[in-house]
This record gives C-alpha cells, sequence and structure tokens, in this order.
C-alpha cells in the first residue's frame, strides 16, 4: 500500500473513533469526581437498621463501588460511588442475630426505586391530579415556614397536625418536640397493625404498654391465638429463630405448636395442630383452657383482677359450655389445656384477626390472663418486656397511636386542622373508607408531605419534600420487642444519596431554626446526627459508662457496631394481679352485615410480601410467591373447598366480594385451609396510585370493612365485616405453583 | 484438603416464609420477569418453597420444602448438555458456564427437579434498579440457562481469603445467601468432606431424606423429615 | 399399465419441465408467502428473544422440537421405498423412487433446521460441530444432541446421494434435449454423463452400495432422534421401546407422506398412466402394516405404563387418557387407525382417494404424536408443584406452517427443473422383458371394465 493511502485511512480511522463517542447519549453524560475513597471490587459492611416492619431488626449492608447516574449542582451526571448491593441480618445485632426476613432483603429496591420523587415538588393542578411541578429545597422550606408563620401569626398553632407511622428513638422524639415546639397536641400515629388494643391489655394485666417479647427458643408449648408470628406478627425475625430453636435447637427436646384461627395462616401451616375458630372466639377458647387447667388444679392459681369470675374458677367458660360458640369440640379444649399445663414453660400469644375484633380487648385480656396461668411470664420459655431505651412514657404513645385517635382527628377536621405534615403513612389506603378520612383530608388548607413515593395519601398534597431512602439515612431505633436485652440501635448512612432528596428530621430542624422561638429551643440541633450524637450520650452515660472510654469513643463505637446493647438480658419487672378498671365480662364479638344477607366473614391479613401495603410498590415483593397460595403479582380470595364446590365456584373463577360498605373483584383460590363459612384476602394490592408495579393492581380488602372499633380501646376491628361472595366469570391468577397437592388424584391408582 | 459442598435443610424448622427466594434475588442478580411474563411461566426463583398440603377441613397438613439445584453428583442435566456448559465441578458443584450455553434447554428436560430457569429475554431492570446488581455475578442475557450455583461467588471468595491468609475454610465460615437469612436456621451448608461439619453429621440424622434419591442422581441436598414424633437425633 | 414407447415417456415426464402455468405461479407464491412468513416470524423470534414463543417452564420443548422429530420422521419415506425395494427388486417402485428420495431430502433439510430454529442463542449453533474450536473445548459427545448432529448430517449426505446420482441420467436427457441457457446449465448438472456402459456399471454399482448402505443410517437417526427423549428421566419418556417405536412411526408417516405426495403429482402433472392405482394399493397395504405396527407400540407401552402404575408415569398417563390432553390423543388414534384402517385394509375403499384420505390423516396423527410424546411428559414431571402448561404463539404456528408450505415449494420447483418420474429407470424397466403381472399392471381403465 502506498504511505499516502494508508496515512489517509489511519487518520479517518482515527478521527472516526473519536467522534464515535459524540452520538453516544451515555458519552454526553459529565463524569463528576467521586466524592468518596473506594477500591472497586472491594466490598465493605456498614450497619443499618431494617425499617420494613416495625420490628426493627439490624443490618449489614454491603456496600460497592459503582456508577450512578445523579444530579449535582442541577446538572445531569455519572458519579463513582459506594452503593448498597445486598443486606443482611447484622449477626451482633439482639433482634435479629444475623438473620433477615424477605422484606427485609426487599429494602435495596425502596432506593433504588425508578418511581422515587426525586426533588421537592409543589401541586400546580388540582389536588389529587397527579399535577406536579419540581421546586428548590429552598423554595419548599420558605412555603412550609410561611404557612407555619401564619398560623403563629393567627394565633393558630394548635391547628398544626403532624401523621406519621408509629415513630421510635430520637426520630419521634423530634416530632414530639416539633409539634410541642408549636405548643400543638396533633401528633397522630397511624399504622394499620399498630396493635395497639394489644399493648392496652398488657398494660393492664402486666403493667407495661409495650409489645410482649417471646422467648420461644426455651418453651415446650406455644398456643397462638391467630399471631402470624412466624411472618408478620410482633418481631418476625427474632421469633423465627426462637421457633427453630424450640424445634429442633435443644437435643432432646422439642416444642409443641398449637394455632387457633379460623384459616390456615402460613405461620398455622407449622403448627403440629391447626384449630379453626369461630372468629372472635379466641378469648373464649383461652379462658376456657384457664378453666380447665384451674377446674383439676393443673397448675398453682394465680390472681387476675381484670376478668370477671376469675378467682370463682371461670364457671361460664367450661369446655362444654363455650363449644358451640367456639367450634371447637369441647374434648379438644380440655385436652390443650391439659397438654399447656403438663408442658411448662408454656406461651399464649394473641394476634391477627383475634386482635381485630370488636371485641379484642377482651381476647387479648383473655389470652394474657392464660399466660399468667400457664406461669411463663418473665421465665425462660415465656413472656418479657423489653427495658429498650424510650423517651417517653409507654403510655402517651400509645394513646397517641390508633385507629380511635385518628377518626377523632378526622372528625375534627378540617376545622381543627389548616397545616399538616404527612411522614411515612398511607391511611386512605389502609383505613376503611366508611371512615371518611379521604373526604376530611382532602379538606385540609395545606398538606405537606415528606415521604419518597406518591401514593393514594400522599398524592393529595400540596408540597412534597421527599426524605431520603432509609440506607441514606442516618437511622436509630428502640425497638420495643425481640430481645429481652435493653437495644438502642443506630443506621449511619450506608450511602450517599442518589437525588436531590434531604432527611426528614434534618428538614425539621432547618425549620425549626427559621422559625425560631419555642421551637428553635426545643430542637437546638443543626443536623439529625447532632441530636442522635447527643441522645447516644445519654445512653453512655446513664447505660453503656463501662462500654468505652469516653463519650466520642462512644459516639465512634456505636457506629461501627450499629447500635448499643446490654450484655446482660434485662427485661423490666412484670406485676400481674392488680388492675385499673372494671373486670371484663365475656363479651361477644359484633360484625357488620345481617348473616341472612351476608354470610361469610371476611378475614383479611398482613401479606408476607407486601405486609400493610406499604411495600407492594417493590418488584421483588410481587414477583417473590406468596407462601400458602403462590400467586404472584395479584390479589386472590380464599374460599373452602366445599363452600366452593356448593357455590359452582372452581379454583381462578373472579369473585365479586361485596360488605355494606363496598364490593371488590379478586380471583377465588380454593382451599381446605380455611372455616367454611370465611374467606380471606391478603392486604396489599389494590392500590389505585403507588408506583408503576403497585398501581391498578388486585384488589383491597380494606376498601369494603366497615370502620367497627374495639368497643373500649377505639383500634379498628379490621376482621369484623360481613360479606356476600358471587362468581362473576373467569378470573386472571398468577400462580407460581402447579399442583396443590403432593399425591394428585392423577397420580393416585385407579 | 479437597471439598465437596453439601446442605441440610430441616423441614421441622423451615417455616415457608421466602426469605431465601428473595435473597437469592438479590445476590444473584436474578431479574424480575413482570406480570405477564410470570403468567406464562417464566419467572426465575433459583430457590422456591414448594407447598402442598393433604386433608380435607379441618384436618388439613400443610407442608413447606426449600427446592434448589441439587448438585448431583450424577446429575442428568450434565450428559445431555452439547456445549459442557453443565459439567461437574471438583468440589461437587453443578456448574453452569453460562458463556458455554447455546440454549437448547435439555438440561432442563433433564433436571427432575425443574430447577433450572431459562431467559426467554434479556433481562430488564428498570433504572436506576440495576445499581443493585451483585459486581461478583455475571448477569445472564437471552438464550441462557441459570440456576443455583451454591453461590459459588461466595464460596470463591471464602476459599480464596482463607488461602492468602495460609489457613483452611472453617466450618461455618462460607454461607450461601440463603442460608445465611433463613431465620430459623434452617438451612446448614459446608463440606461434606469433614466428618465434624455441621452439616456432614447432620447428613447422618435418622431424619434425613433425599429429595426423589430414588432417580439415582445423588442429591448432595439432604431434608431432615418434620418430626412430630419428636425423634432424637444422633450427636 | 399398456406399453409406452421410449419417445411417449420421454415426452410425457418432461413435459413439466416446459413453460408455467398462471395456476403453477399462484400457487407457488402462495406457498413462497408463507414460507417467507415463517422466515420473518424466526427473525422477529432472533430479534426480540425465544420469549416471543410459548416455551415455558416446564415445558422447554414444544411445537419446533415436534416439527423436528416429525420432519426427520417424515424423511424415512425415502429410505424404505428406495432401498428396500430395489433390494427386494420389488419391479412396481420405479415410477415411484424418486419422489420418495424427494422427500426424503426436503423433509430433512427442514427438519434440520429446526435444532437451529428452537436454540436460545441460534447465532453461535455451530459450536455443536466439532472442530477445533479457540474455545479449546470439544462438544460434548455424550450428548444425544451430537449424535443427532452426526445421525442428521450423514443421513442427509447419504439420501443426498442416493437422490442426485440417479438424477444425472435424467439430467443428461434434459440436456441433450435443450437450448441456449437451459442447455448451459443442465450440462453443468449433468456432469459430464455420456451413457456409457462403464458409466452405467458405475451408477448400478453405487446404487447398490447406497441402497445397503442407507438403511441403518435411515434407522440410527431416528433411533437417535428418539433418544433424544428416552435419555432423560422424565416420565414416560424414559423408554426403552423408544428406538423401534419412533423408526416404525417414521416410516409410518413417510409412507403417508409419499402417497399425499404422489397423488398430488399424478394430478397436477397428467401422471395418470404412470402412478397406477396398483402403486398406490400396494403403498396403502405397507401403509395398512405399519398403522397396525404403529399401534402394537402405543398399546404395548401404554399396558406397561398402566400395569406399572408408577405415581409420576401415572400422572403423565392419565393427563392424555382422560384429561387436558385428551382430545388430542384420541384424535391421533382417530387419524392413525380408526379412519385408515377400513380405508386400507377393505380393498374396495382402497382406491386413490381412499389411501389419499388415510394418508392426510396419518400426516395428522402423526405430527400430533410427536406433540403429545413431549408436552404432555414435560408439562407433569415429578414434583407436582412444577406441573405447568404450554400454549404456542403465532411465531411457531406461522413457522410450522411455512415447513409445509417450504415442502411443497420445494416440490413445486423441483418438479418443475427435474423429471419427478425417473425416466431412465422407467425405460429400462419397460425394456427388460421382466415379469408384469397381468392383473397388477392394469390401467385404471382396464381395471373398470374388468
Amino acid at each position: 500500500m502506498e504511505r499516502r493511502d494508508f496515512l489517509k485511512i489511519s487518520a479517518i480511522g482515527s478521527a472516526s473513533a473519536a467522534l464515535e463517542g459524540c452520538g453516544n447519549p451515555d458519552h454526553q453524560l459529565i463524569r463528576f469526581i467521586p466524592e468518596e475513597d473506594m477500591l472497586p471490587g472491594i466490598a465493605t459492611w456498614k450497619p443499618s437498621i431494617c425499617t420494613q416492619c416495625p420490628a426493627g431488626c439490624g443490618l449489614l449492608v454491603r456496600v460497592m463501588q459503582g456508577e450512578a447516574e445523579v444530579i449535582r449542582h442541577g446538572q445531569l451526571g455519572l458519579i463513582k460511588m459506594g452503593l448498597a448491593k445486598k443486606l443482611e441480618g447484622n449477626p451482633n445485632h439482639p433482634i435479629n442475630q444475623g438473620k433477615l426476613c424477605p422484606r427485609g432483603q426487599t429494602g435495596l429496591q425502596v432506593t433504588y426505586h425508578p418511581d422515587r420523587i426525586r426533588t421537592p415538588l409543589q401541586r400546580t393542578g388540582p389536588r389529587g391530579s397527579g399535577q406536579f411541578k419540581e421546586i428548590t429545597w429552598d423554595d419548599a422550606i420558605k412555603q412550609i415556614v410561611l404557612q407555619l408563620s401564619d398560623l403563629k401569626a393567627k394565633d393558630q398553632l394548635s391547628d398544626f397536625g403532624f401523621l406519621t407511622s408509629p415513630l421510635r428513638g430520637q426520630r419521634a422524639k423530634i416530632v414530639s418536640s416539633f409539634v410541642g415546639g408549636l405548643h400543638g397536641t396533633g401528633w397522630v400515629e397511624f399504622a394499620l397493625f399498630d396493635e395497639q388494643v394489644s399493648q392496652f391489655a398488657n398494660l393492664t394485666t402486666f403493667g407495661h404498654a409495650a409489645p410482649l417479647t417471646a422467648d420461644l427458643g426455651q418453651s415446650n408449648y406455644v398456643i397462638s391465638f391467630g399471631a402470624d408470628f412466624l411472618g408478620t406478627w410482633n418481631s418476625p425475625v427474632a421469633q423465627s429463630i426462637g421457633y427453630g430453636t424450640m424445634r429442633k435447637g435443644r437435643p432432646g427436646q422439642r416444642g409443641k405448636f398449637v394455632h387457633v384461627e379460623p384459616r390456615l395462616s402460613q405461620t398455622a401451616a407449622n403448627a403440629d395442630e391447626w384449630i379453626p375458630c369461630k372468629p372472635g372466639t379466641e378469648g373464649l377458647f383461652a379462658l376456657s383452657l384457664a378453666h380447665v387447667i384451674m377446674r383439676d388444679k393443673l397448675r398453682p392459681a394465680v390472681q387476675v383482677a381484670a376478668i370477671d369470675q376469675w378467682s370463682q374458677g371461670l364457671p361460664d367458660y367450661a369446655p362444654e359450655k363455650v363449644s358451640d360458640q367456639v367450634g371447637v369440640p369441647a374434648a379438644t379444649l380440655t385436652r390443650i389445656a391439659q397438654e399447656a399445663a403438663a408442658s411448662s414453660p408454656a406461651l399464649a400469644l394473641a394476634g391477627g384477626t383475634a386482635i381485630a375484633q370488636t371485641n379484642a380487648r377482651f381476647n387479648t385480656l383473655a389470652v394474657n390472663a392464660l399466660n399468667a396461668l400457664l406461669g411463663s411470664v418473665g421465665k425462660p420459655g415465656g413472656l418479657f418486656f423489653s427495658s429498650t431505651v424510650t423517651h417517653e412514657s409507654e403510655t402517651a404513645a400509645v394513646l397517641r397511636s390508633d385507629f380511635g385517635a385518628l377518626i377523632r382527628q378526622i372528625q375534627k377536621m378540617p376545622d381543627a386542622v389548616t397545616v399538616l405534615f404527612l411522614y411515612n403513612a398511607n391511611p386512605v389506603f389502609a383505613t376503611p373508607p366508611a371512615a371518611g378520612f379521604r373526604e376530611a383530608f382532602e379538606k385540609i388548607r395545606f398538606i405537606a408531605s415528606f415521604g419518597s413515593f406518591i401514593d393514594e395519601t400522599s398524592s393529595l398534597a400540596d408540597l412534597i419534600l421527599p426524605d431520603h431512602s432509609p440506607l441514606e439515612s442516618w437511622l436509630d431505633d428502640a425497638p420495643p420487642s425481640g430481645s429481652a436485652r435493653a437495644v438502642a440501635s443506630l443506621g449511619p448512612p450506608a450511602m450517599s444519596p442518589l437525588h436531590n432528596t434531604r432527611a426528614m428530621p434534618d428538614v425539621l430542624l432547618d425549620i425549626a431554626q427559621q422559625l425560631g422561638g419555642d421551637l428553635a429551643k426545643a430542637l437546638p440541633w443543626k443536623t439529625y446526627d447532632e441530636a442522635l450524637k447527643a441522645s447516644f450520650t445519654e445512653v453512655y452515660k446513664t447505660q453503656a459508662s463501662k462500654d468505652a472510654k469516653d463519650a466520642d469513643d462512644f459516639w465512634q463505637k456505636v457506629q461501627e457496631q450499629g447500635g448499643w446493647w446490654s450484655a446482660e438480658e434485662k427485661p423490666l419487672p412484670i406485676s400481674t394481679g392488680k388492675s385499673s378498671g372494671a373486670p371484663v365480662k365475656n363479651t361477644a364479638p359484633q360484625f357488620d352485615g345481617d348473616p341472612s344477607q351476608f354470610p361469610f366473614h371476611l378475614l383479611p391479613y398482613a401479606s408476607q410480601m407486601w405486609y400493610d401495603g406499604s411495600l407492594a410498590n417493590l418488584p421483588w415483593m410481587q414477583e417473590a410467591p406468596d407462601p400458602i397460595s403462590s400467586v404472584m403479582w395479584g390479589t386472590w380470595v380464599e374460599i373452602n373447598t366445599q363452600t366452593a364446590a356448593s357455590l359452582g365456584i372452581v379454583q381462578g373463577d373472579l369473585l365479586e366480594v361485596a360488605s355494606q360498605h363496598g364490593m371488590l373483584q379478586a380471583p377465588a383460590f380454593v382451599t381446605p385451609g380455611i372455616a367454611p363459612d370465611c374467606v380471606a384476602m391478603p392486604i396489599g394490592q389494590g392500590h389505585t396510585n403507588f408506583t408503576r408495579y403497585a398501581s391498578n393492581r388486585g384488589a383491597n380488602p380494606i376498601s369494603i370493612l366497615a370502620p367497627l372499633t374495639d368497643s373500649e380501646t377505639g383500634s379498628l376491628a379490621w376482621a369484623a365485616t360481613r360479606v356476600k361472595i358471587s362468581r362473576v366469570g373467569k378470573g386472571k391468577m398468577v400462580l407460581f405453583g402447579g399442583s396443590l397437592t403432593e399425591t394428585p388424584p392423577e397420580t393416585q391408582h385407579r | 484438603m479437597s471439598h465437596q459442598w453439601g446442605m441440610v435443610i430441616d423441614l421441622d424448622r423451615c417455616t415457608g416464609c421466602e426469605a431465601c427466594v428473595v435473597a437469592c434475588h438479590a445476590e444473584n442478580n436474578i431479574s424480575t420477569v413482570g406480570e405477564d411474563q410470570a403468567a406464562i411461566g417464566r419467572a426465575k426463583h433459583w430457590i422456591r418453597v414448594e407447598r402442598y398440603y393433604e386433608g380435607e377441613f379441618p384436618d388439613v397438613k400443610m407442608k413447606f420444602m426449600p427446592v434448589l439445584c441439587q448438585q448431583c453428583d450424577a446429575a442428568p442435566c450434565e450428559p445431555v448438555c452439547p456445549t459442557y456448559a453443565s459439567y461437574h465441578t471438583q468440589e461437587g458443584l453443578n456448574g453452569q458456564v453460562y458463556n458455554r450455553c447455546i440454549g437448547t434447554r435439555y438440561c432442563a428436560n433433564a433436571c427432575p427437579y425443574n430447577v433450572r430457569f431459562f431467559n426467554f429475554y434479556n433481562p430488564v431492570w428498570d433504572k436506576p434498579l440495576q445499581l443493585q446488581l451483585n459486581p461478583d455475578v455475571s448477569v445472564r442475557s437471552v438464550g441462557i440457562m441459570e440456576k443455583c450455583t451454591f453461590c459459588i461467588q461466595r464460596i470463591k471468595a471464602g476459599e480464596i481469603q482463607a488461602e492468602a491468609e495460609k489457613r483452611e475454610v472453617k466450618d461455618g465460615e462460607i454461607q450461601p445467601a440463603c442460608v445465611q437469612s433463613c431465620p430459623t436456621r434452617a438451612m446448614v451448608f459446608g463440606d461434606l468432606n469433614d466428618p465434624n461439619s455441621e452439616v456432614s453429621r447432620m447428613a447422618r440424622s435418622s431424619r434425613g431424606t433425599k429429595l426423589l434419591g430414588e432417580l439415582g442422581t445423588l442429591p448432595k441436598v439432604t431434608y431432615l423429615q418434620r418430626d412430630s414424633a419428636n425423634v432424637r437425633e444422633d450427636a | 399399465m399398456s406399453a409406452k414407447t421410449p419417445e411417449q415417456i420421454n415426452e410425457d415426464l418432461l413435459r413439466p419441465l416446459h413453460g408455467v402455468s398462471a395456476r403453477y405461479l399462484v400457487i407457488l407464491a402462495f406457498f413462497v408467502a408463507i414460507v417467507l412468513a415463517g422466515f420473518f416470524a424466526f427473525g422477529w423470534q432472533v430479534n426480540h428473544g425465544i420469549g416471543v414463543s410459548g416455551l415455558r417452564r416446564p415445558v422447554f420443548w414444544g411445537f419446533y422440537i415436534t416439527n423436528f422429530v416429525f420432519w426427520i420422521g417424515l424423511s424415512h419415506a425415502g429410505t424404505l421405498i428406495s432401498a428396500i425395494l430395489r433390494l427386494a427388486n420389488a419391479t412396481w417402485r420405479r415410477p415411484v423412487t424418486r419422489c420418495a428420495e424427494v422427500i426424503t431430502v426436503f423433509a430433512l433439510s427442514i427438519g434440520a433446521m429446526f435444532p437451529i430454529v428452537h436454540l436460545g442463542r441460534p447465532w453461535i449453533f455451530f459450536w455443536l460441530v466439532p472442530y477445533p474450536s479457540e474455545r479449546g473445548i470439544w462438544p460434548n459427545i455424550r450428548s444425544p444432541l451430537l449424535w443427532d448432529f452426526f445421525a442428521i448430517s450423514t443421513y442427509l449426505l447419504g439420501s443426498g446421494t442416493f437422490l442426485l446420482l440417479p438424477i444425472l441420467p435424467d439430467l443428461a436427457l434434459v440436456r441433450d434435449r435443450s437450448t441456449g441457457l437451459r442447455k448451459k446449465i443442465y450440462t453443468v448438472l449433468a456432469i459430464g454423463w455420456r451413457g456409457t456402459p462403464r458409466q452405467w456399471h458405475r451408477l448400478e454399482k453405487a446404487m447398490q452400495i447406497m441402497a445397503i448402505a442407507v438403511i441403518p443410517v435411515a434407522v440410527s437417526v431416528h433411533s437417535i432422534v428418539s433418544w433424544d427423549f428416552a435419555m432423560a428421566p422424565v416420565p414416560m419418556w424414559h423408554s426403552t421401546i423408544f428406538a423401534p417405536y419412533f423408526v416404525a412411526g417414521a416410516i409410518f408417516s413417510g409412507i403417508a407422506a409419499l402417497i399425499i405426495a404422489m397423488a398430488l403429482l399424478r394430478k397436477f402433472l397428467h401422471l395418470e398412466d404412470y402412478l397406477l392405482r396398483m402403486h398406490f394399493e400396494n403403498l396403502g397395504k405397507l401403509l395398512l402394516v405399519m398403522s397396525l405396527l404403529w399401534v402394537y407400540f402405543v398399546f404395548s407401552e401404554r399396558l406397561t405404563n398402566w400395569y406399572g402404575n408408577e405415581p409420576s408415569e401415572m400422572a403423565v398417563f392419565w393427563l392424555t387418557q382422560t384429561g387436558r390432553y385428551s382430545p388430542l390423543f384420541w384424535t391421533m388414534v382417530v387419524c392413525n387407525f380408526i379412519i385408515p384402517f377400513p380405508l386400507l385394509a377393505i380393498k374396495k375403499f382402497r382406491t386413490i382417494t381412499g389411501c389419499v384420505i388415510a394418508s392426510i390423516g396419518v400426516v395428522i396423527g402423526m405430527w400430533l404424536e410427536r406433540f403429545l410424546i413431549i408436552v404432555p411428559s414435560l408439562s407433569h414431571k415429578y414434583l407436582p408443584y412444577s406441573w405447568g402448561t404450554y400454549r404456542p404463539t403465532w411465531v411457531e404456528i406461522t413457522i410450522t406452517a411455512a415447513t409445509f408450505a417450504a415442502m411443497a415449494m420445494l416440490y413445486m420447483l423441483f418438479s418443475k427443473f427435474i423429471p419427478i418420474i425417473s425416466v431412465w429407470e422407467l425405460k429400462w424397466g419397460q425394456h427388460t422383458e421382466e415379469f408384469r403381472d397381468p392383473v397388477l399392471s392394469r390401467t385404471d381403465e382396464e381395471e373398470a371394465t374388468a
């Protein structure tokens, strides 16, 4: 080849190589200078806290270098940064001891969710239209400060409301101080599964308004009244660890587990005996067991003032007398009582549908009394109350957190609330529409939401100030259950923020400083981690002075470890016997709907994957098959095999489920694992507006519930609605599992 | 000492919670396929919890059984693969070499446990979900078969670490993602070549069975039957 | 048949090579369109991913492997007729051999496409070929798919040779009667055939060797294809009966295809004087024998399954007998036996029309049989939680339709350029005073008046 040609060709070649980058959009993004010092391919592990359910398990986050698209100074570009890759349980954390449930594993998808709100938004169209425009943080905070100053000027600060999920630790303290600093009392905590009626019962029976900690690992007999303790109730990972030990962790010993519930839940499926009772009769069941134990003197007597007839031996609760009501043979009740009394330590748990009735208080007090009689209270293999560091009186926390309080707030709206902050709660989805929350909520003059996602409630906001995702945030927690050790968890941010978000507590602190006055005095810190350091310094001084050289050293240590926990178990002392208030009598459950018109009990339940619906936006949670039905990406109605046959319903048929307050449609899942007069539906789908993965998918059983409450505590009785069923056609159900039985008829000899 | 990796799953401890299922997705870059694809049987759960029930109301018994690749010593999937994408490693694993797979899917038909999953399309992660991907695990493209590897990336990392520190791998040091996450400690993983390892001891339990053992696949996963009779384990 | 002069024979058998009618073009265009649609569907699949098909877990093989086995099976027509009848010196074979051999080559070519079509990554299909690759690894000789590769390529080579060798004299015949461009092309194709005694001798020798050699190859091909299934521990696949069962089924479908092809040729190319009722009757009797053999195999397999009562096998068994796939199963029995049996066993019904109806039934029935071997077993393996279903999509249906259209299209093209009946063999048969059965060699008119 001629030299001229060679040079020509090579010149063209290199020019085209250089030009190649120009057409490629990725190559047009700026590369920012890394803000962190990381070695590619090497992982570091950082402690954090799981926020996917109230258990508060400790996490270790695997962080590795990767390249992310971020916005810095208003410009889109690429940056090499530490990215959370995998979540594991923190092996040192007393609650979960290195283990993690499927919801916990999915926390990663919250951070990287494509529909996360990335920057503050301001509503432009009518409320609920979904029309927002992007604004700056300065602008957003200015608007808030303006609204609050306005209230202050008009001396209407009591009209300020703060609606959050149940908060703990310093986050609770900051919100409390914020509301208090504005001289308001308008902080309401809402969660569908707040277990508030249990905590009230524990206060009555045991003197502590807190969830119990179950020492399952050393138990020999566990009776669960509807408590899904291996799936979604209370502290599932801690309880699962204990359950494993109870079964096969003690050579030569194996605890027996009996589950009482009208439906065969995921937890019930592991029981040695599943005993379906009629809905709302769990209290009768428990007291019947107590009757037998007392009658036959199977255990030493105890005093329980809260239950009527207790000191007389509960004559009205003999198995023969309650058998029909409970729907369980008297012989079974007698036998279970005898077994439980003979298998010490024995423990009874109450949760789920048992505490979602109008007589929930009666049921919970009955189970508490049974525990007292079984002698497990405060003993190994029994129940404890954790002395975990808290920041306020237990009673006040419980009083603030209940559906009744929410209803009272609603009833006062809009006159009573003109400015509302919303954080981590979705009552438009999770309360029965018949309660009227949405209508009242929409009338509030100004709503600011701190959430990361648009959902049914936050879509009604005027201003959105998106919080960091949990893995990008300073987190702390005082988990009230799951360990008998005192626990103060701490989770520094595992990674830098991906988007233009700000930590909610930091925003509150900023607003406080700008408003000045009492509020600024109540919240003297610049950033949340300053507040955390102060709080942990308190812990150091009061409980942990042996664990570090000084407060700074302690602060370093807790950041590395993921918190502080006491070396020994330190459960709170428990006193039974005394109680305030009149002894509770046998209360029958009330149900909404005439049985002749609405022949079925509707039993909604917390879904293993979507919990109360707040995790339905996560793709892993949509695609993971439900443990019982194996359904993915949808809702279903569990209906008894015989009932279905008598109604001409086969697997997959589309059913219409109607209560007095509404109707929904969902496909039928035919199973022998539910009582013939009950139907069950998981809670979590049926979102109308909750990211691309959950919107307009399935049905929400809460949407047809009656707003019935427990008669004494005001807790929502979400399992007290009756419904009617009709077949409306062929439905679509995505099942991962094929045959439901291991030996289907086709494999049998003909 | 050479290793032979094996697993024991205690069905008396397993509660069917599916922590293992999701942990595996997170660790191994398994893509979500979406509702329509899941409806036609293309969801990829390398480990799944099989659920069966027997009986009529109210005497219903339900059983959960986590099923994953059994890493069979006489694996039916290995002889049938024309390109040696499915092959047996020296440490007793059934290896799947993604690059060699041309997608005949014979291995998936031959596997009696149905633990092999195929990429019918290129995987999709809505941005920025792809930032979660584990750099230690390949992302498989369309036409490639995949399955549980006993988290071979963790095994390799553990072995390399031990070698660098001039010591043996400690029993329990290497844990696949499923084993690590399981709250009831139903799953145990370790070296079957070491008779004193926890997995070896538990595999000798009188409750132990092999899934479809009668087919002669020689699976490396031992299932411990649920124990309502309270059989005492041998130490 | 009444004796024809060589000139008459030439004229009748070479007529199709001259000129195209409008009808021919229209029909050819129809088939070409469907074939193009098939290519489009495959291209769509390669572009988007094999997920555009209906394949899924647990039914990882479906329409494509059904077509693969079906078309390879169909290709056994040529072997039986040509090779076995040659060796047996059955004189009535002469007008039939080339039709049969052509079916073999085309069916094989179509069938051999499917190991590529069904791959997840078809662009690297050549990794199945044993060549010293830069990856430093040879294919896995233990895999039945590798045996498929060797068997099918050998069979394709063998049957290709078997077809092309005896075509040479006829190509020379066309060459000698052509002018211009046509003459040039046929000169090349005839590779210097002069018709010398030496060449004839060599041709005869080669045909004898090929006839003997190709029979075990054909038997092995479909045995090996059957071992794609029998070597896997899948309920109702892992059966020792599969090799003979598949070979018998292949011959069965091959004969049926041959009968249909011959009937169409007879009608469209006006070969009524060459393809006589006698030929159809003889093939029809063979088809009857194969039908009975097929029933025998199916029955003995199912009887042993049912008697053995092994749960995972019974699950698949009932699926086909009374369950989800029973409509297809019983349709198959009707198509393969209930309809053909009376049509072929009773002489009155064993007419050309009767044989064609029976054959159409058999082609449908045998396609269904391949489907029913593959899909029910895969859908119901050992762990019931993993049982599933299968439904094809437009991609698989289009490609399946395209295979039938391709067969028709290739046949139409072949018969336009090369005489579909072996001219020289026919003449040779007439010329040598070989035994002619006065009854069997009647024309249809003679038959009618007898």
